[in-house]
C-alpha cells in the first residue's frame, strides 16, 4: 500500500513537471471590414531603375486587403503570459530584400538579437533607414546590387519602422519579441503560432495602420484558434 | 553677671545666612554649567551616532548575507586543516625556525662586517687620494698598499653575506612551506570578510563607553570631547559684522553631519546628504564644502549653532507651522542674512557666476532672467551690467500703421484684443479702479493716443500688386517658418513675436504688405527679418491675416471724456511745472486738442511707456523704475508692505508685487498722481516665482575675484553670442547648443523643419558662414521654410561666427582650398562617387514632385562652404555627428561594400570622396547625372 502511494505521487510529480513538454498551437484569421482606404498607386518615375522593375502600376501596402475579406502584414505575437522565461535567439537570420524598390517582406518578425539580414537585389542605391526606438537607430547605404548587411535589434518592440529616404515610398514594420512566439498573416489572412507551451497568454495582433488589438487565450494541448477583426 | 559683650553679628545667623547664600550659589553654578553644556547640537550628534550605528548594523548584516557561506566554510576547513598539518609537524617547525633566526643573526653579523671594512676601505681611499694630490707619495703609498689588502678581503665577506642570506631564504622557504596553506586560507578569509570586518570596527568605534561620556561630561568637556562643534573656515570669504569683517565661519555641518557622505540620501534630516553631491560640498565637486562653506549659497548665519539663531526659513506656510511646533522657530527679525528659502535657492548662483546668459544647473534663475528680458522688465528698471532693448515696438511712425481709437482700446485692456500679448496693462488696476479714477485714466488714454500720432513721422506704403490669396497665405505663412517666432492659427510653439491674431482689426493692408516686404523700412530698430518675400507671398500672407477680425473689440464704446476732468489733469500736470496762477494761464490759452496732446506727453512720462516704446520727444528720457542691481540685497525695512499681510521678507514681497503690483496701495490715501505705476503683467505665480528668484539673485555680494566663475576669452565671446542667439531667437527654428528649435515640436515632418545646427563650426568654414548669414542663400532648395535676412551688422556677424566656432571648440581656420590630391585619390574618389550613386540625393538640380527627404546639398557648395576635415568625418558615420540624419553611412561597421577601391580602407574611401568632391565641377555634375539607359529602362520602353 505505501508502496502504491509513493508510485502514484512519483507519477503524478513525472506529470506535472513533464506538462509542459505537450505545447499547443494557436492559429486563426485576420478579417476586416468596412471600407478599407483606396490603395494609391505609387509614382517610381524619379528612379528609372524602380519605374523599369515594374509593369503594372504599384500599390501602396498600408492596408492590404485580401479577396476574402481577410487582412494581410497583421503581426500577431504573444504579448504577456511569457514573463520570466527566456528563449535563445536563433542564428539564422531573418531575410528582408529590397527588389523593385519594394521591402520584402512588407511586416516580419524578428528575435531580439536574432541577425535580420537586409539585401539589396536592385542595381540602385538603397538606404535602410531603420527608426527603432527601443534599439539604436541606423541608415544604411546600399549601393551596390546583391549587397548583404546584417542588423540586430537590442529590446523588444513592435511596429520598428524601416524606411529608405532615397525612395520615399518604401517602408517596412518589424516586430520585436524575446521569444519566438509570433507570425504574420499573408494572402490568406491567417497566422499560426506554434509550439506554446500551456498557459493564460494575452495575444495581439498589430496591424500598421489600424494599430493593435487583444485578445486573452489559454493553451493547453489542444489546437486553439483565436481570431481578430480589423474594421476601416 | 558680667555684661554681655557687645557683639557686631549673631554668629548662628550669619552662619546660616552664609550656608544659604553658598547654596544658592552653588546652585546658580550648577545651573550655569548645564546651561552652557546642554545644547541642540548635542542632541543632534548624538541623535546621529545612533542613526549610524543603526545604519552599521544593517550594513554589516547585508555585508554578512553577501559572504559566500560555501567558500567561508571551505576556507575554515583548509585553515583548520592546514593547523593540524602544522601540529603534526611542530618538532620540525621550531627547529626550522631556529635555524631562520640563527641565520638571520648570522645574516646581520657578515653584514656588519663588511660594511664596517667598507667604511675603513673608503677612509682609506679619501687619504690615498688626498695625499697624493698633495704629494705626499709616502703616505699615498702606504694607503694604496692598505687598499690593495683590502679589496680580497672585501670580496670575500661579499660572498658571505649572499652566502649567509641565500641559506637564510632556503630555510625560510621550507618554514613558509609548513606556514603556506594556514596562511592562504587566512589571507582569503580576510578577504572574503573584508567589508564585514570594516563596518565592525566602525560599529564598534560608535558604541558609546564610559570613557567618551566621561569626556563629554559637563565641566571636563574641554579636554576631548566625542561630541564638538563641527566648522568650515573659509580662507577667501568673508562675513560682515557691520564694522568689523573676518574669515567666514561655518558651522552648519554641526547638525547637518551626513551633508557630504554618499548613501545618506534616505536619511532623516538633518542627517540627509546634500542632493547634489555631484555639484557641491563632497571634495571632487566644483564647489567643494572646504572652499565654498554653506552659507555663501543658503545665506543664514553660519556661526550659530542652534535652528532658530541660524536664521532658518521655512518654504512654505506648513512647513513653518511644523517648525514653530518642533523646534521654537520664530523668524529671526534682525538677522541681516536670513537663510534663503530652498525654492530660491539658486539665486546665489549669481554672486559668482555672471557675465553668463544661463548659469549652468540653474533652470529657475535661467527661466527668471529669461522672463525679465522677455516682459521687459531691464527697460524700466536699470540692472548694472545687463545689455536692454526696446522690447515694445517702435512707435516713431505708429500713424502709419494704427488708428487713433485703436489706440484708445488697446490701451485699455491690451489682452481684451489679445490674451497672449505681453503688454501689460497700465491702467484700470485695483488702485485705480474707483469712478474718479477711471474718468482720469480715461482721459489719460485720449491724450497719449493723440500725442502719438500728433507726435509720429509717416512712412510711404505700398499697395499689395495682386489680390492675395488667403488659403495660400495661411498655407505659405505655416510653410516659410513664420510659425518659428509667432503663434498664429492656433499653432504655439514660441512666444518671441507677438500672436498673430485679429490682425484685420488692427492695420491696413498696406501697411501689412509693406511691413512683410521689408521689416526695417517701417522700424528699423524691429527684431522681426525679412523672410524675402515674394510680392504674391506676401500679398497671399496678407490677406489671409486681415482675415480674421474681433467684431467686438471694433465696435466697442469709447470712453467719454469730460472737459473739466481734462481741465483737472491737465492742470494737476501744469502745476507741477509752474505757478499754479501761471498753470491757469497757460491752460486758457491751449485749445482742447492741445490739452489733450499735453496730457498725453504727461502721462507717457508719468507712466514710463517710452522705456518699452520709442516715441518721439522721449529719446533722453530716464526710465522710471527703480535701480534693481542690488535688489535682492535690499534692507527689508525699505520695501512698503503697507497694509498688506505678509511674511516680511524679500521673497514674499517682491512675488506679491509681481502678481499684483498696485496691492500695497491697498488702505492707503493717495491722489490719482502718487499712486503706484508698475502695471500688470498678469503673469502665472510660476511666472512670478521664478522671477522672484531672479530678484533674489541681484545681490551685492562681496565675493573675492578669485572665487568668480571668471570666463575666458573664448566662453566670453560664447556668451555674446548666446544672447544675441537669444534676442533674435534662432532657437525658433534651429537646434543649437542645446536647445531643440521649437518650431519642431509643431512640424510634422521633421524632414521639412529647419536644419539643426549643432556643430555648425565644426562644419562650415568660418568665411562662409559669414557671407550666408550676410546674406542667406537657400542651401537646402527643396525645404520651404526660409531663411531670414537679418540685416546683420559686421559686428554681430563676427560675434555670431565666433560663437558656433568656439561652440565646437575649433581654433579659426582661414583655410578654404584643399592641396589637389594625387591622381590615384582622384580617380578612387570619383569611382566611389559614382558607385556610392551620390548624385541620386546629391542633385545639382532639385527635381519637382519628388518628397522632401529625397533631396540633399547641392555638392557642388561643399568646397567653399565646409570644412575639408569635416567631410571625411561625415562620410565615415553620418550618425554620429547628427543622430537620425537621412544621410547614410556607406561603410556599415566601418567595412566599404567596396573592397578594390583603396584596399577597402573606409578611410581613405571618405578622404578619396572628399578630395573629388574638392574637384567636383557643374560639367563632372552633368556627365554623371545623365541618366545612363538602363535595362530596366529600355525594357518599360519596349
Amino acid at each position: 500500500m505505501k508502496n502504491t502511494l509513493k508510485w502514484l505521487a512519483c507519477l503524478s510529480l513525472n506529470l506535472m513537471l513533464s506538462l509542459p513538454l505537450f505545447a499547443g498551437t494557436v492559429t486563426g484569421k485576420v478579417n476586416f471590414t468596412g471600407t478599407a482606404p483606396e490603395p494609391e498607386a505609387i509614382s517610381m518615375d524619379a528612379d528609372p531603375v524602380c519605374a523599369g522593375a515594374h509593369e503594372e502600376p504599384q500599390m501602396t501596402e498600408e492596408v492590404v486587403v485580401n479577396p476574402d475579406n481577410t487582412l494581410k502584414n497583421v503581426f500577431v505575437y504573444v504579448k504577456t503570459g511569457l514573463e520570466g522565461q527566456t528563449f535563445p535567439a536563433p542564428t539564422t537570420p531573418v531575410v528582408m530584400d529590397q527588389k523593385g524598390c519594394h521591402y520584402n517582406p512588407h511586416v516580419f518578425g524578428v528575435q531580439v538579437g536574432q541577425p535580420v539580414q537586409i539585401v539589396n537585389s536592385d542595381s540602385t542605391l538603397h538606404n535602410v533607414h531603420g527608426m527603432p526606438t527601443k534599439s539604436k537607430e541606423f541608415n544604411l547605404g546600399m549601393p551596390i546590387q546583391g549587397m548583404k548587411l546584417n542588423k540586430k535589434f537590442d529590446a523588444p518592440e513592435i511596429g520598428a519602422k524601416f524606411k529608405c529616404d532615397v525612395h520615399p515610398w518604401m517602408n517596412a514594420y518589424a516586430g520585436v519579441t524575446d521569444h519566438p512566439f509570433y507570425s504574420v498573416t499573408g494572402d490568406s489572412g491567417t497566422y499560426e503560432i506554434k509550439d506554446l507551451p500551456p498557459g493564460k497568454y494575452t495575444l495581439e495582433a498589430w496591424q500598421e495602420k489600424y494599430g493593435a488589438k487583444t485578445q486573452e487565450i489559454t493553451v493547453t494541448d489542444a489546437a486553439q484558434t483565436a481570431d481578430f477583426t480589423f474594421a476601416g | 553677671m558680667a555684661p554681655k559683650s557687645p557683639e557686631l553679628y549673631n554668629l548662628k545667623t550669619t552662619a546660616i545666612y552664609f550656608a544659604a547664600a553658598s547654596i544658592l550659589l552653588l546652585l546658580g553654578l550648577v545651573g550655569m554649567v548645564l546651561q552652557d553644556s546642554i545644547r541642540d547640537w548635542k542632541g543632534y550628534q548624538r541623535e546621529f551616532i545612533d542613526y549610524s550605528r543603526e545604519k552599521t548594523q544593517k550594513e554589516i548584516e547585508t555585508a554578512r548575507a553577501k559572504i559566500d557561506q560555501n567558500k567561508l566554510k571551505q576556507l575554515h576547513t583548509e585553515f583548520e586543516t592546514a593547523q593540524i598539518q602544522i601540529k603534526a609537524h611542530q618538532q620540525e617547525i621550531k627547529q626550522l625556525e631556529k635555524e631562520v633566526t640563527r641565520l638571520e643573526l648570522e645574516c646581520k653579523k657578515t653584514r656588519t662586517a663588511y660594511q664596517d671594512l667598507k667604511q675603513v676601505q673608503d677612509s682609506d681611499r679619501y687619504f690615498f687620494e688626498d695625499d697624493r694630490e698633495h704629494h705626499k707619495q709616502h703616505e699615498a703609498a702606504q694607503y694604496e698598499a692598505r687598499l690593495k689588502l683590502q679589496e680580497p678581503k672585501l670580496t670575500d665577506l661579499k660572498l658571505k653575506v649572499e652566502q649567509a642570506e641565500a641559506s637564510r631564504d632556503e630555510t625560510q622557504a621550507q618554514l613558509d612551506k609548513f606556514l603556506a596553506a594556514q596562511k592562504n586560507a587566512d589571507a582569503e578569509m580576510a578577504k572574503l570578510t573584508l567589508d564585514v570586518t570594516r563596518f565592525e570596527k566602525k560599529f564598534e568605534s560608535l558604541k558609546p563607553n564610559f570613557f567618551k561620556s566621561l569626556l563629554d561630561a559637563p565641566m571636563l568637556d574641554f579636554l576631548k570631547p566625542s561630541l564638538r562643534i563641527q566648522q568650515v573656515v573659509l580662507e577667501n570669504l568673508e562675513d560682515d559684522f557691520y564694522f568689523v569683517r573676518a574669515k567666514k565661519v561655518d558651522r552648519c555641518i554641526t547638525c547637518h553631519l551626513g551633508i557630504d557622505q554618499k548613501g545618506l540620501e534616505g536619511a532623516p534630516v538633518p542627517f540627509k546628504s546634500h542632493p547634489r553631491l555631484d555639484l557641491f560640498v563632497s571634495a571632487d565637486s566644483p564647489h567643494p564644502v572646504e572652499t565654498f562653506g554653506c552659507t555663501v549659497c543658503h545665506g543664514g548665519s553660519g556661526h550659530s549653532a542652534n535652528f532658530v539663531t541660524t536664521a532658518h526659513t521655512p518654504h512654505d506656510e506648513k512647513q513653518k507651522k511644523e517648525w514653530e511646533k518642533k523646534y521654537a522657530w520664530k523668524e529671526m527679525e534682525h538677522a541681516p542674512e536670513k537663510m534663503i528659502s530652498l525654492k530660491h535657492a539658486e539665486a546665489s548662483c549669481a554672486k559668482c557666476h555672471n557675465g553668463v546668459v544661463d548659469v549652468p544647473q540653474a533652470p529657475k534663475l535661467n527661466e527668471g532672467r529669461r522672463l525679465a528680458e522677455t516682459f521687459g522688465c531691464f527697460n524700466c528698471h536699470k540692472v548694472a551690467g545687463v545689455e536692454r532693448w526696446k522690447v515694445g515696438p517702435s512707435l516713431l511712425n505708429v500713424q502709419s500703421k494704427l488708428e487713433q481709437d485703436w489706440i484708445v482700446r488697446w490701451l485699455k485692456n491690451p489682452k481684451e484684443f489679445r490674451p497672449s500679448t505681453k503688454m501689460p496693462r497700465v491702467f484700470h488696476l485695483s488702485n485705480t479702479s474707483d469712478e474718479a479714477s477711471v474718468e482720469k485714466s480715461a482721459v489719460a488714454i485720449a491724450g497719449i493716443a493723440t500725442y502719438l500720432i500728433k507726435n509720429s513721422g509717416s512712412v510711404s506704403l505700398l499697395s499689395p500688386p495682386v489680390k492675395g490669396d488667403p488659403e495660400k497665405g495661411k498655407k505659405q505663412m505655416e510653410a516659410l517658418g513664420c510659425l518659428g517666432c509667432h503663434t498664429a492659427n492656433g499653432k504655439a510653439a514660441n512666444n518671441h513675436g507677438p500672436e498673430l491674431s485679429n490682425l484685420g482689426s488692427k492695420v491696413t493692408p498696406d501697411w501689412l504688405y509693406t511691413w512683410l516686404k521689408d521689416p526695417k523700412h517701417y522700424s528699423p530698430s524691429t527684431r522681426m527679418p525679412s523672410l524675402r518675400l515674394s510680392n504674391e507671398e506676401a500679398s497671399n500672407i496678407t490677406r489671409y491675416l486681415l482675415t480674421q477680425r474681433d467684431q467686438n473689440f471694433e465696435s466697442s464704446r469709447l470712453p467719454h471724456i469730460k472737459a473739466e476732468n481734462v481741465d483737472d489733469l491737465a492742470l494737476t500736470f501744469l502745476s507741477g511745472e509752474m505757478r499754479r496762477a501761471d498753470a491757469r494761464k497757460q491752460l486758457d490759452q491751449m485749445n482742447q486738442e492741445q490739452r489733450l496732446e499735453y496730457i498725453g506727453k504727461k502721462s507717457i512720462s508719468h507712466q514710463g511707456c517710452f522705456s518699452c516704446h520709442a516715441i518721439k520727444g522721449f529719446e533722453t528720457t530716464k526710465p522710471i523704475g527703480t535701480e534693481l542691481t542690488e535688489e535682492g540685497s535690499k534692507d527689508v525695512r525699505k520695501l512698503d508692505f503697507g497694509f498688506v499681510h505678509l511674511e516680511h521678507d524679500r521673497a514674499s514681497w517682491f512675488f506679491q508685487k509681481l502678481k499684483e503690483p498696485r496691492i500695497f496701495d491697498e488702505g492707503k490715501d493717495k491722489t490719482y498722481h502718487d499712486k503706484l505705476r508698475m502695471p500688470q503683467f498678469d503673469m502665472t505665480d510660476e511666472q512670478a516665482q521664478s522671477l522672484t528668484t531672479f530678484l533674489l539673485s541681484l545681490q551685492k555680494a562681496h565675493i573675492p575675484q578669485e572665487m568668480h566663475k571668471n570666463l575666458n576669452l573664448k566662453e566670453a565671446q560664447v556668451e555674446e553670442g548666446r544672447l544675441l542667439v537669444r534676442k533674435l531667437n534662432c532657437q525658433g527654428c534651429h537646434t543649437v547648443d542645446g536647445v531643440e528649435g521649437r518650431i519642431r515640436s509643431i512640424t510634422e515632418d521633421l524632414g521639412k523643419a529647419p536644419p539643426v545646427i549643432n556643430g555648425e563650426g565644426k562644419k562650415v568654414q568660418p568665411q562662409w558662414l559669414f557671407q550666408f548669414l550676410h546674406e542667406p542663400a537657400a542651401i537646402r532648395p527643396w525645404l520651404n521654410v526660409r531663411m531670414p535676412t537679418f540685416d546683420f551688422s559686421d559686428t554681430e556677424l563676427t560675434t555670431l561666427v565666433d560663437y558656433f566656432q568656439n561652440l565646437d571648440h575649433v581654433p579659426p581656420s582661414y583655410n578654404t582650398s584643399h592641396a589637389k590630391p594625387p591622381a590615384e585619390m582622384m580617380a578612387a574618389g570619383h569611382e566611389l562617387f559614382q558607385k556610392f550613386q551620390c548624385i541620386k540625393c546629391h542633385k545639382a538640380e532639385p527635381q519637382p514632385g519628388l518628397s522632401a527627404s529625397f533631396l540633399a546639398p547641392n555638392l557642388l557648395m561643399a568646397k567653399s562652404r565646409l570644412r575639408p576635415e569635416w567631410v571625411v568625418e561625415w562620410l565615415k558615420d553620418p550618425q554620429i555627428l547628427q543622430e537620425g540624419t537621412m544621410m547614410p553611412t556607406f561603410f556599415a561597421e566601418k567595412q566599404s561594400p567596396l573592397p578594390d577601391v583603396l584596399g577597402g580602407d573606409y578611410v581613405k574611401q571618405s578622404e578619396a570622396l572628399r578630395d573629388y568632391l574638392w574637384e567636383f565641377t557643374p560639367e563632372e555634375a552633368r556627365i554623371i547625372e545623365q541618366p545612363a539607359p538602363s535595362k530596366a529602362a529600355a525594357k518599360t520602353v519596349t
